[in-house]
C-alpha cells in the first residue's frame, strides 16, 4: 500500500495565488469540465482542474513546478464554460504571475513588478538615468540641432558613449538572468512526478525547444488548435510577435552598422533614409505592432467580468508596448517634422519605457518568450504536447 | 366579507395532497389545474424511490378521495389570472380553456381512431404521437378526452364529431371565467424539466440516444411508448452499454445554479430498470457528487453492489454523437484516476434538474419568488407547497403540502 502522504496546506500561499489573479479559485467544486472542454489539455493528468485542487489545498511545491501552467494558451473555454465561475484560466494565469515573480533573481525585482504600487520606483530608475544623461550632454532640457539645423536624437542620448553601453549591458544582465531562470526552471520540472525518471538533460530540452520555435511558435499552431472564437488573439499576438521580430532585426542591423562605422569610418549612422529596406521594415513591424495591440487591448477591454479578469501582469506589458510603438512611432514623425521642443522629450519617453519593458523582461508577463518555449520544448520532449499535426 | 374557502393553484401531488388534507378536516377547496388531467408529473413516473412501486396506485387513491369528498371541487384546464383580497378574502379569477369535450365522453376512443392529425405527445415528452383528439395518457384523471386546438383541423374536418355517439365533442366549446371567493390560497404549480435543448455541450437536446431521465421514466414505463422496453428511440436496439449524465444542467450558474435533489436517486432507480430488464448491461454513472439523503443513501450502497455498474467522480462535458452507429460519445475527466477519457454508449441519460414551473412569471396576491423562481411563502394567507417551494421528492412534497393546508386552514379557521 502507498503510504499515507500528510498535507501541508500553505496558507499564504492560497492568498498569494488569489492576489496574484485566482482571487475565485475556492469557488471550485472539482466537477472537471474545465479539463474537459480545454481543446488542449492531454488525457493523462489533464489540466486545469487539478491545479484548481492544489490552489484551494494551498499545495505551493506542486503549483510551482507544475509544467502545465506553460501548456496553457489562456483561451478562456474553461473558464466560459465553469459552472461555478471560479475561472480556472485566471488561476493559471496566476500561476504564471507567481512564475514571473519566482523563477528569476533577484526575486525582489519580481515583488516589484507584482502590484502598481512599485510602479513609481520602476518607471523612476530609467526617468531618472535618461534625464541625467540629458543633463550632462546638453544642458538642463537643452534641445541641440545638427549643422543642418535638424533634430538628432544622437546629440542628447549618444549612442557610442551612452545607450549601447546601457542597453548592452542590459541585455548581458538579462541574458545571465534567463540562462539562470532556464536551469532552474528544467530543475523544477525534472523534480516534479510528471519528469521521466533521472530527469531530462538540458541539452535535449534545448533542442526540443529548438523544434517548438520552428514548428510551433513561428506558425502559431497552439493558438489555433485553442480553437473558437479566438481570432482576435491569434491574429493580435501575431502583430506584436513578428513586430518585435521585425524590430529586433531593425535593431540588431543598426547595433551593428554603427559600430562598422565607427571602427571603418563608413556612413552607416542612424538616421536611416525613409527608403532604406530596415527603416522600411522597422515601420511595417511597428504598423504590425500597433494592429496586434489594438486586437488583443479591444479582448482585453471586452472582457466578461463575471468569467475573466485581467491582472496587472496583463496591464503592465500591454501598458509599457503601447508606449514604446507609440512613442518610437512620434519620435520618428517628430524628428521628420523638425520639432525639437516635443521630439527630444517623446525619444525621451521611448528610451524610458524601452528600458521598462527589456531591463525588468524577466519578471513580466514578457518572459513568457523564454519560460513557455522552454516549457513547451521540455513537454514536447516527455510527449506531453505533442507536435502538431501537419 | 370574510371566507373560509381555500384555493389551490395546481392538481399535481403536492396540490391534491394539501387540497385533500383541508377538505377532509372539512374545509371547502378548489383545484384549479392548468393540464387536462390532475396528477401532474407523478403521474409520468415509472416507479417511485426508494420503494420502487409504481405511482398510479397512490394516485388511484387520491382520485378516489377526491371523488368522495364533495368538499372539493377541481377545475382542469384552468388557469388563475388575478387574485386580489387580504387573509380571509381573496378573489380569484380563473380562465377555462375549452376542453371541447363534455361530461358526455366515456373514453371509447373513437374519434381518436377517426382523427387525421398527429402531433408529438407532451406526455411522452416527444417519444409518441398523439391524435388532435386524444386522451392525455392511459389512466388520466378526469376520464374525458380532449382536443388540442393548436393542430385540430377545426369544423371542415369534424370527423370526431360525426364519430362519437355520445354527442360528447362540442367543437365550439369557448373559454370562460370564473371568480372564487377564498380565505387562503396554496400555490403547488409544481416543475418542468430543465430544457436539455439549452445544454450546448451536451448535445442541446439534438442527440436522439441522449435522453433525459423524464423521457427514461416514460420509456420503461408499461403504459410508454415502448410498452415498457427500455430501448433505443433512434433504432429500437436493446442498449449494451448506458450512461448517466449527474448535474446535467443543474448546481451551474448558466443554467439551474441549484441542486435539485431528486436526480442523483432518480439515476439510481433508473439504473434498476436497466438492470431488471438486462442483466448484463454495463452501466457508467458520471457524477460530481452522489447525493442520497438519510435513508436513501441504503439505495446508494445496493447499486454499488452491482459490478457492472460504475460511478465515475467527474462532470461530463462533452456529448456528441456518432451518426453511423447512433451511439452516443461522452467525455469526462475521472478525477480519482486523473484520465480525461472519451467513452462510447449506445444509450445516454442525461439527469436534468427541476426548474419551477413559474420560473419567469410573476404571480399575483404578492406571492414572492427568490431568483430561480421558487415561490416563498408568505406566511400571511398565501402559502407554496411541493416543488413549486423547492426541488422535493414525492414524500416531501407531501409534507410541504399537509404542511401548506395546516397554515391555509390556520389562515381560514373561524372565519
Amino acid at each position: 500500500m502507498a503510504q499515507v502522504k500528510r498535507i501541508e496546506p500553505d496558507l499564504q500561499f492560497i492568498k498569494e495565488m488569489q492576489a496574484a489573479g485566482g482571487e475565485s479559485l475556492k469557488k471550485c467544486y472539482q466537477c472537471a469540465t474545465c479539463s474537459v472542454v480545454c481543446p488542449l489539455s492531454p488525457e493523462e493528468n489533464p489540466y486545469p482542474r487539478k491545479e484548481m485542487i492544489w490552489a484551494q489545498w494551498g499545495l505551493k511545491d506542486k503549483l510551482v513546478g507544475d509544467l502545465d501552467m506553460w501548456l496553457c494558451h489562456n483561451c478562456g473555454t474553461c473558464s466560459d464554460q465553469c459552472p461555478r465561475g471560479a475561472k480556472p484560466a485566471d488561476l493559471m494565469a496566476a500561476m504564471r504571475n507567481m512564475a514571473y515573480q519566482n523563477v528569476a533573481q533577484p526575486t525582489i525585482m519580481g515583488k516589484f513588478m507584482s502590484s502598481s504600487k512599485y510602479l513609481p520606483i520602476l518607471a523612476g530608475i530609467p526617468a531618472l538615468i535618461f534625464l541625467i544623461a540629458w543633463f550632462v550632454t546638453s544642458g538642463f532640457f537643452g534641445l541641440p540641432l545638427d549643422e543642418n539645423g535638424q533634430v538628432l536624437y544622437r546629440l542628447v542620448f549618444p549612442q557610442t558613449a551612452f545607450i549601447d553601453p546601457l542597453f548592452g549591458l542590459i541585455m548581458v544582465a538579462v541574458i545571465v538572468i534567463f540562462i539562470r531562470g532556464i536551469l532552474s526552471l528544467i530543475k523544477t520540472f525534472n523534480d516534479s512526478p510528471q519528469a521521466p525518471i533521472g530527469g531530462v538533460p538540458v541539452l535535449t530540452v534545448l533542442k526540443s525547444t529548438w523544434q517548438v520555435i520552428i514548428d510551433e511558435i513561428l506558425s502559431h499552431t497552439k493558438w489555433k488548435e485553442c480553437g473558437g472564437d479566438n481570432n482576435d488573439r491569434y491574429f493580435g499576438h501575431m502583430g506584436i510577435f513578428f513586430g518585435f521580430v521585425g524590430l529586433f532585426i531593425v535593431t540588431a542591423y543598426v547595433g551593428v552598422a554603427y559600430w562598422l562605422g565607427v571602427f571603418t569610418g563608413w556612413d552607416l549612422m542612424t538616421p536611416m533614409s525613409l527608403w532604406n529596406p530596415f527603416k522600411i521594415l522597422a515601420n511595417i513591424a511597428s504598423i504590425a505592432l500597433i494592429v496586434g495591440l489594438i486586437l488583443v487591448t479591444k479582448r482585453r477591454l471586452n472582457l466578461d467580468d463575471s468569467k475573466f479578469k485581467s491582472s496587472y501582469y496583463d496591464w503592465y506589458l500591454l501598458g509599457v508596448i503601447w508606449v514604446v510603438t507609440l512613442s518610437g512611432m512620434f519620435s520618428q514623425l517628430l524628428r521628420l517634422a523638425n520639432v525639437p521642443a516635443v521630439a527630444y522629450p517623446m525619444y525621451y519617453i521611448h528610451l524610458v519605457s524601452i528600458f521598462m519593458l527589456f531591463a525588468y523582461l524577466p519578471w513580466s508577463k514578457l518572459a513568457h518568450l523564454v519560460y513557455r518555449t522552454v516549457a513547451l520544448g521540455y513537454a514536447r520532449h516527455i510527449g506531453r504536447s505533442p507536435k502538431p499535426q501537419a | 366579507m370574510e371566507h373560509s374557502g381555500i384555493l389551490v393553484v395546481g392538481g399535481g401531488f403536492s396540490g391534491i395532497t394539501a387540497a385533500l388534507e383541508a377538505a377532509e378536516v372539512g374545509h371547502e377547496v378548489f383545484i384549479v389545474e392548468k393540464g387536462s388531467y390532475l396528477g401532474g408529473r407523478v403521474s409520468q413516473l415509472n416507479q417511485y424511490f426508494p420503494k420502487l412501486c409504481p405511482p398510479s396506485c397512490g394516485l388511484e387513491i387520491n382520485f378516489q378521495r377526491i371523488k368522495n369528498n364533495p368538499k372539493v371541487k377541481f377545475f382542469t384546464m384552468a388557469e388563475v389570472v388575478s387574485v386580489t383580497g387580504t387573509p380571509g378574502n381573496y378573489t380569484a379569477k380563473v380562465k377555462l380553456s375549452p376542453r371541447y369535450v363534455n361530461t358526455n365522453c366515456t373514453g371509447c376512443d373513437k374519434c381518436s381512431q377517426v382523427c387525421p392529425v398527429e402531433t408529438d405527445s407532451e406526455f411522452e415528452l416527444g417519444l409518441a404521437k398523439r391524435k388532435a383528439i386524444y386522451r392525455p395518457h392511459l389512466a388520466s384523471f378526469p376520464l374525458r378526452y380532449v382536443i388540442d386546438p393548436v393542430v385540430c383541423l377545426g369544423k371542415s374536418c369534424s370527423k370526431c364529431v360525426e364519430a362519437c355517439s355520445y354527442d360528447a365533442v362540442e367543437l365550439d366549446d369557448r373559454e370562460k371565467e370564473i371568480t372564487l371567493n377564498v380565505g387562503s390560497v396554496i400555490w403547488a404549480t409544481g416543475w418542468k424539466p430543465y430544457d436539455p435543448k439549452k445544454l450546448e455541450i451536451l448535445g442541446a437536446g439534438t442527440i436522439k440516444n441522449a435522453i433525459t431521465n423524464m423521457q427514461m421514466e416514460r420509456l420503461a414505463s408499461p403504459s410508454g411508448p415502448t410498452s415498457g422496453q427500455i430501448t433505443r428511440p433512434s433504432d429500437g436496439k436493446a442498449p449494451e452499454r448506458i450512461a448517466f449524465v449527474q448535474c446535467a444542467g443543474s448546481r451551474d450558474e448558466s443554467h439551474l445554479p441549484y441542486c435539485s435533489y431528486i436526480c442523483c436517486m432518480a439515476s439510481l432507480k433508473q439504473v434498476t430498470y436497466l438492470r431488471a430488464q438486462y442483466p448484463d448491461a454495463e452501466i457508467v454513472i458520471y457524477y460530481i457528487d452522489i447525493r442520497t439523503p438519510g435513508r436513501y443513501d441504503k439505495f446508494l450502497q445496493r447499486i454499488r453492489e452491482d459490478e457492472k455498474v460504475l460511478m465515475v467522480k467527474g462532470k461530463v462535458a462533452q456529448v456528441t454523437e456518432d451518426g453511423a452507429t447512433g451511439d452516443v460519445l461522452v467525455m469526462a475527466e475521472d478525477i480519482i484516476q486523473g484520465l480525461k477519457k472519451e467513452e462510447r454508449f449506445n444509450m445516454v441519460v442525461l439527469a436534468t434538474g427541476m426548474e419551477p414551473s413559474v420560473a419567469g412569471t410573476t404571480l399575483p396576491a404578492g406571492m414572492q419568488q427568490d431568483d430561480d423562481g421558487f415561490c416563498i411563502s408568505q406566511e400571511n394567507g398565501v402559502f407554496s407547497a411541493g416543488c413549486a417551494k423547492m426541488p422535493l421528492d414525492v414524500m416531501r412534497s407531501a409534507q410541504t403540502a399537509t404542511g401548506a393546508a395546516l397554515k391555509a386552514i390556520q389562515t381560514v379557521v373561524g372565519r
